[in-house]
């Protein structure tokens, strides 16, 4: 019996959403989900979370827009998206077609603007999510503003609770001096889960040409190079919330994902790994299931957290 | 378009700068001259990120499907699959992005390729090849030893059609494939021009210079063009190029909308 069983996948998120396995696709990186449909079949997803949402669309940083780096890449593409108005006119009956649970990441340049896309998204009856960005390193008013205190972050995340009912979670930076006091300060605003982490900040030169690499000069390192960075980060804050971690950080495949389940993520996102490989995200799937499987283990519930210290 | 394991069945370098990798793939695949694929086949995560080339050719026979590659090696990417062997994995995403556009009737076809960029428009070469009228062939590279191998050249070098072109003069017509063009539109009516498509892949300055002269010209032109490339599918959104939008300038992803534009639309 034990032998045969299948594993319990299945996460509870917080704000009454439970999803069919903890494995995210990290915004920014999956497109609108929908590009990924010849790949896999994207309703194999726990959630995929779309590029990043504002009020009106955004053109974006000019080129050169990303580096790659040791085990590493830095991007700074500037949040260039088509609206929130076309996502949820055009893209969001494509999703539901497909049968993909999805969640909205948002931003803006004020806290009304936050609002404004949180109220139009909360409208979509489909969408399990909503994850406000305080964290995008390469726009001046792409969130960093409010992410970078427990203050900003409080005053931003009280605001959109109040226009939505959706369950909120709230990207945060790892460009700051204490992430466990900004993450307590959003769970006291409200929110339902965290998710870190965004993007380090960081920067590339021609030595030749003395030169910045990219036009925004500054962008933001993402892939296997922050792992660590990300791992100890999803630690400390587990430690000093009640509510749910989604941890993301450089994870390529599924030890990388049960080691962030294992130090207390309820959840993951891939980000950086499906550029490399279209296919990361479900193969993360599979490998979590298989490793359940071969471990004898229930459960993702009955691993996450299970960390030995001593 | 897929992601696809496949293996290498050769990968040699031919007494040029030029090496020419040649991949075994489960399935066949079928592609407009232009498009092009995400390879990569190193362990590990460094390089983290696969790298894109133009698809130079695929055949299919007896239940065997293969696709090639030409590349020159230009940093690690490269000089990690110039050292692959026949046997080696690789993993492929293919055909992406929008190739060149030959629907045109009774146009004269003029392709260029510069450096490497030859291995974009040889692909159109193939498929112009049967047509009435056919193409002339532009191909530039800074001294001899840094053009295509004669005997990958479409069409051979049937005379009148192919255009050589050197910055050092050691091959065929002494200067850039822009100055060769510029030679072959004088004595040209105005009729005559308007017929004229021209296809081009090379070097940034070589593209902006042809898209100059086939604007003054009244020449039609596609172009291209190259950057660095994520994902390879249009999610990332990192190899953008300007394009026109009207009055306005739109960033537009190189890997989706193109890698071949209107090049009177690029802003150069």
């Amino acid at each position: 019996m034990v032998r045969d069983m299948t594993p319990d996948l299945s996460v509870t998120l917080g704000g009454g959403l439970t999803i069919k396995n903890p494995v995210m696709t990290a915004s920014g990186t999956f497109g609108y989900g929908l590009e990924f449909a010849p790949f896999y079949d994207i309703s194999r997803l726990g959630c995929l979370i779309v590029k990043g949402l504002s009020r009106e669309p955004v053109l974006g940083n000019p080129p050169q827009r990303i580096f790659e780096t040791a085990s590493g890449m830095l991007n700074a593409i500037g949040l260039q998206n088509i609206g929130v108005e076309r996502f949820v006119r055009d893209v969001v009956p494509r999703l539901e077609d497909a049968g993909a649970t999805f969640a909205a990441n948002i931003y803006g340049k004020t806290p009304e603007d936050y609002e404004a896309v949180a109220e139009r998204v909360s409208e979509v009856s489909s969408l399990a999510a909503i994850e406000v960005n305080a964290s995008c390193p390469n726009v001046k008013e792409g969130g960093i503003a409010f992410g970078s205190s427990p203050d900003g972050i409080a005053r931003l995340v009280e605001r959109v609770r109040r226009k939505t009912g959706k369950p909120l979670w709230v990207k945060l930076s790892p460009n700051v001096t204490d992430v466990g006091s900004i993450a307590k300060a959003a769970e006291d605003a409200g929110a339902d889960a965290v998710t870190l982490i965004n993007t380090l900040i960081g920067m590339a030169v021609d030595h030749r040409t003395r030169r910045p690499v990219l036009a925004n000069v500054t962008g933001g390192l993402s892939g296997p190079a922050i792992k660590p960075v990300a791992l100890r980060m999803v630690w400390d804050v587990c430690r000093k919330v009640k509510i749910p971690v989604i941890g993301i950080g450089g994870i390529m495949n599924a030890e990388d994902a049960l080691q962030f389940l294992l130090v207390g993520a309820s959840a993951v996102q891939i980000g950086t790994a499906n550029f490399s490989n279209p296919r990361a995200a479900v193969e993360v799937v599979e490998g979590i299931e298989s490793f359940l499987r071969e471990e004898k283990i229930a459960s993702v519930a009955d691993y996450r957290g299970t960390l030995r210290l001593s | 378009m897929g992601f696809r394991h496949g293996t290498i069945v050769r990968n040699e370098g031919h007494g040029t700068i030029f090496y020419r990798m040649e991949v075994a793939l489960p399935e066949p695949v079928q592609f407009v001259p232009g498009q092009f694929a995400m390879l990569s086949g190193w362990p590990g995560n460094d390089p983290l990120l696969p790298r894109p080339f133009a698809i130079y050719r695929a055949a299919s026979a007896g239940g065997r499907h293969s696709v090639e590659f030409v590349y020159k090696v230009v940093g690690r990417g490269t000089a990690l699959l110039s050292g692959l062997h026949g046997g080696d994995p690789v993993s492929v995403t293919l055909p992406l992005g929008r190739g060149f556009d030959l629907s045109g009737e009774g146009r004269t076809w003029w392709l260029v390729g510069g450096g490497v960029g030859f291995s974009t428009v040889f692909p159109a070469a193939d498929s112009l090849g049967h047509r009435k009228g056919g193409f002339e062939l532009f191909l530039g590279g800074r001294t001899r030893d840094q053009l295509p191998p004669k005997d990958w050249t479409p069409g051979g070098h049937t005379a009148g059609r192919l255009h050589l072109c050197t910055d050092d003069g050691t091959a065929g017509f002494h200067g850039t494939v822009v100055d060769a063009i510029r030679e072959r539109m004088k004595g040209m009516g105005v009729s005559d021009l308007a017929r004229v498509t021209i296809l081009a892949c090379g070097p940034r300055p070589m593209l902006k210079g042809l898209a100059e002269l086939a604007a003054g010209a009244g020449v039609a032109m596609q172009a291209s063009l190259e950057n660095h490339m994520a994902c390879g599918f249009g999610v990332c959104w990192g190899c953008v190029a300007a394009i026109r939008d009207g009055e306005a300038t739109a960033y537009r992803r190189v890997c989706k909308e193109g890698p071949v534009f209107n090049a009177m639309e690029v802003v150069w």
